[in-house]
C-alpha cells in the first residue's frame, strides 16, 4: 500500500495510512458496540460508498456521465435475491446460493449487463449517454416492475439467508476496502490513464493510440460489478428488494451528490462525501423532514457551480497545495500529470 | 392480433398524442440546438405547466386552454430565473449544466410535493377536463375522444407559431444565428446572453403550455417530470437537434408506437416500447432520423 499516498510528505502519509485503517476498525467496531438502527445506517454509508466509488470510475475518472448506475446496483441487489431465495421468484430450489456467492453473482450480473449493454450505449457520447443510461434503467426498471412474479411487484421480494446482519455487514466493509484499492491500483495503472486521456480529450487520446471504446468499457463493467456488489450486500442486509425503491432513479441521484460532495476523479472524494452525505443526509431530515430532497438537489447545483472540485479538491487547496504549488493537476486526480512526467 | 379497427384507432389517436409530445419536445429541442444544454429537468418545467392548469381549473374554474395561456406565462418567469442560474455554467462543458439541472429538477419535485402535501390537495395525481365538448368524434369510423383532438390542434399551431417565429422575425434570426455561431453572432452585434435568456424563458414557456395540454388527458404527479424528459428527448432525437418542424415528425413516431404498443403487448408496456425505440433510435441513427448532421457530442 505505499504507493497509496506517496504523493504525500512522509508524516501526512503515515497520518492518512493511520486514519485509513482507524476508519475500518471503528466500521468493524460498529455490529458490536451499536444498536441495530445504526448498524443499518452504517452498512448504507458503505453501501453508498462503494456506489460512490464506482460511479466516479465511470464519471469522475472515464468522464462518462452515466445517469443509470441505479439499475446496476438495483440488478445486484435483485440476481443476489433470486439467486438466495430462488423459489420466491419460480425458480428451482437448488439454484440457492449462499449469501456470499450470491452478492458475487450479483455484481456478475451488473457486469454482463454492463458488457452486454455497453458497446450500444458507448456510441453515444456526451449528452447523449447521459440520457440513453436514463432510459436504459427507465426501462430496466418498468420491465422489472411489470413482472410481478420475479420482482414481487409492489410488495416486493423477500430474501432468506442464514448469514445475520452482522456477517453481511463485515462483508460490505471488506468490500468496500477491496474496491478501494482495486480502483486504486486500476487508476494509477495503465487502464486508468487511458480512461483519464478519453475524459480529457477523447479525440486526442484515439489519435494517440487509446482506443475510446475498450477503456470506456472497461470502465463500465468493473463500475458495473462494483454497484451490482453493493445492490448484492444492500439485499443481503436489508433482506428486502422492490423494485421501485431498489431500481429507483434516488439511488443515481444520491450517488452524485455524494461524488460531486466529496469530489469528482479523486480517490479520497467519494469515502469523503459517503460519510458526509451520510451525516447531512440525516440532519436534514431530522431539521427540514420531507423537504431533505430539495436541499441536496439545491446541493447539487451549488456545488457543480461555487465548488466543482468538490470538498476534497477545496480542502486540498487549502491544506496540500501550499507546500507543492502547481504539483497537481487543476481539475482531476494528478496521476495522469506525474506519471506524465515520469 | 388486435382488430384493424383497433389498429387504426391506436394509429390516429397516436398521432394525435404525437402532436402534444412535438410540443413537449419543442423546447427541450431548442434549448439543446441553441444553448448546447440539455435540459434535464424540462420535464419538471412541463409538470409545474400541468400543475398551473390543474389549479386554474380547480380554484378559479377556468379552462384548461386559458390555464395554458397562464401556464406560460409562470413558466416563462421560470425560465428568467433558470437561466439566472444557468449562465454560470454555460459553456462549462456538458456535464456541468447537467448536473446543475439535475439538482434543480430533483429541488423542484421534492419541494412541489412538500407544497402539495401541505398546502393543496395532496400529491396523488390530479387532471383537468376539457369541458366544452365532450365525447368522441367519428371520422371515417375511427373515433377518438374530442379532448386529444383539440389538444393536438392547439399544440401544433404552437409548434408551427414557433417556427413562424424562428424564421420570419428580427428576434428568430438572431437566435438562429446565435445557435450557428455564437462569436460570429456577437461580432454582428447581437447581444447573445439576450437571446439564451429569451431561448430558456421560450422553451420553458412551450414546456408549460405542453403540460398544461398534457394535462387534460393524463394524470399529473410531482414525478412525471421524467418520465416525459424521457419522452421529449426521444421526440429531439428522432426529429433531429433544433429542428422545430423535426419534433412533429418524431413527436408523432413516438405517439403512434407508443399506442399501438401498449394495444399489442399490453398497456403497462407502454413506456418500455417508447423508451426502447428511443434508445433503439439513439443507437442506430445518434443524428436522429431526420436529423442533420449536427449533435453527436
Amino acid at each position: 500500500m505505499d504507493r497509496l499516498t506517496d504523493r504525500l510528505p512522509a508524516p501526512s502519509r503515515n497520518v492518512a495510512l493511520g486514519l485509513g485503517v482507524a476508519c475500518v476498525v471503528a466500521l468493524l467496531l460498529v455490529p458490536t458496540l451499536t444498536s441495530n438502527y445504526v448498524e443499518k445506517l452504517v452498512l448504507k454509508g458503505v453501501v453508498f460508498a462503494i456506489l460512490a466509488i464506482s460511479w466516479n470510475m465511470l464519471a469522475g475518472y472515464a468522464g462518462q456521465i452515466s445517469l443509470g448506475h441505479a439499475a446496476f446496483f438495483g440488478l445486484g441487489a435483485y440476481i443476489s435475491a433470486w439467486v438466495t431465495t430462488p423459489s420466491a421468484a419460480g425458480f428451482p430450489e437448488w439454484l440457492a446460493m449462499p449469501a456470499l456467492v450470491a452478492i458475487v453473482v450479483g455484481g456478475l450480473g451488473a457486469a454482463i449487463l454492463a458488457l452486454l449493454t455497453g458497446p450500444a450505449m458507448f456510441r453515444l457520447r456526451g449528452h447523449y449517454f447521459a440520457i440513453g443510461t436514463l432510459a436504459l434503467a427507465a426501462i430496466i426498471q418498468l420491465l422489472l416492475n411489470n413482472m410481478q412474479s420475479l420482482s414481487g411487484g409492489a410488495t416486493g421480494y423477500y430474501v432468506q439467508n442464514n448469514f445475520g446482519s452482522a456477517a453481511v455487514f463485515y462483508l460490505a466493509v471488506l468490500a468496500l476496502v477491496a474496491v478501494f484499492a482495486v480502483t486504486y491500483y486500476m487508476m494509477k495503472g495503465r487502464l486508468g490513464l487511458g480512461m483519464q486521456a478519453i475524459r480529457d480529450d477523447q479525440d486526442a487520446a484515439s489519435t494517440l493510440g487509446v482506443s475510446p471504446l475498450r477503456y470506456k468499457m472497461w470502465a463500465f463493467v468493473v463500475s458495473s460489478f462494483f454497484a451490482g456488489v453493493a445492490g448484492g450486500l444492500y439485499a443481503q442486509h436489508a433482506m428486502y428488494v422492490n423494485a421501485s425503491t431498489t431500481l429507483g432513479v434516488s439511488w443515481t441521484i444520491d450517488t452524485l451528490v455524494i461524488v460531486i460532495l466529496g469530489g469528482m476523479g479523486t480517490m479520497i472524494g467519494p469515502l469523503l462525501g459517503a460519510g458526509i452525505f451520510m451525516a447531512i443526509d440525516n440532519l436534514l431530515t431530522d431539521l427540514v423532514g420531507v423537504l431533505a430532497t430539495s436541499l441536496e438537489g439545491i446541493l447539487i447545483a451549488l456545488f457543480v457551480i461555487f465548488a466543482p472540485q468538490g470538498l476534497y479538491g477545496f480542502l486540498k487547496d487549502r491544506f496540500l497545495d501550499e507546500r507543492r504549488p502547481g504539483a497537481e493537476h487543476p481539475t482531476g486526480d494528478s496521476a495522469a500529470v506525474e506519471r506524465g512526467s515520469d | 392480433m388486435p382488430s384493424i379497427d383497433l389498429l387504426s384507432g391506436a394509429i390516429v389517436n397516436g398521432i394525435l398524442l404525437g402532436g402534444i409530445y412535438a410540443l413537449a419536445a419543442l423546447g427541450l429541442s431548442l434549448v439543446f440546438g441553441i444553448m448546447d444544454i440539455v435540459n434535464v429537468a424540462h420535464g419538471h418545467l412541463l409538470m409545474i405547466g400541468g400543475y398551473v392548469a390543474v389549479i386554474m381549473a380547480l380554484t378559479l374554474g377556468l379552462s384548461p386552454l386559458l390555464g395554458m395561456l397562464v401556464a406560460m406565462v409562470v413558466l416563462v418567469v421560470v425560465g428568467l430565473l433558470l437561466y439566472e442560474v444557468m449562465q454560470f455554467v454555460v459553456g462549462e462543458g456538458m456535464e456541468q449544466p447537467i448536473l446543475v439541472l439535475f439538482g434543480i429538477a430533483l429541488a423542484i419535485q421534492n419541494s412541489w410535493q412538500y407544497v402539495l402535501d401541505n398546502f393543496l390537495f395532496g400529491s396523488h395525481a390530479q387532471t383537468t377536463d376539457l369541458s366544452i365538448i365532450t365525447g368522441n368524434i367519428v371520422v371515417a369510423g375511427v373515433s377518438f375522444s374530442s379532448s386529444r383532438a383539440v389538444t393536438f390542434v392547439v399544440a401544433v399551431v404552437l409548434v408551427v407559431l414557433t417556427w413562424v417565429f424562428m424564421q420570419y422575425t428580427k428576434t428568430g434570426r438572431s437566435i438562429r444565428a446565435t445557435a450557428q455561431n455564437p462569436a460570429a453572432a456577437r461580432y454582428m452585434g447581437i447581444d447573445t446572453d439576450h437571446i439564451y435568456r429569451v431561448t430558456m424563458a421560450l422553451g420553458a414557456a412551450l414546456a408549460g403550455a405542453a403540460g398544461a395540454l398534457l394535462s387534460m388527458l393524463f394524470p399529473f404527479d410531482p414525478y412525471v417530470g421524467w418520465s416525459y424528459l424521457l419522452k421529449a428527448f426521444a421526440v429531439v432525437v428522432l426529429g433531429g437537434v433544433g429542428s422545430i418542424l423535426g419534433t412533429l415528425a418524431g413527436g408523432g413516431v413516438i405517439g403512434i408506437s407508443e399506442n399501438v404498443g401498449a394495444l399489442v403487448i399490453g398497456e403497462s408496456f407502454r413506456d418500455v416500447v417508447s423508451l426502447s425505440i428511443f434508445l433503439l433510435v439513439l443507437i442506430v441513427r445518434p443524428h436522429g432520423l431526420f436529423g442533420s448532421s449536427e449533435g453527436g457530442e
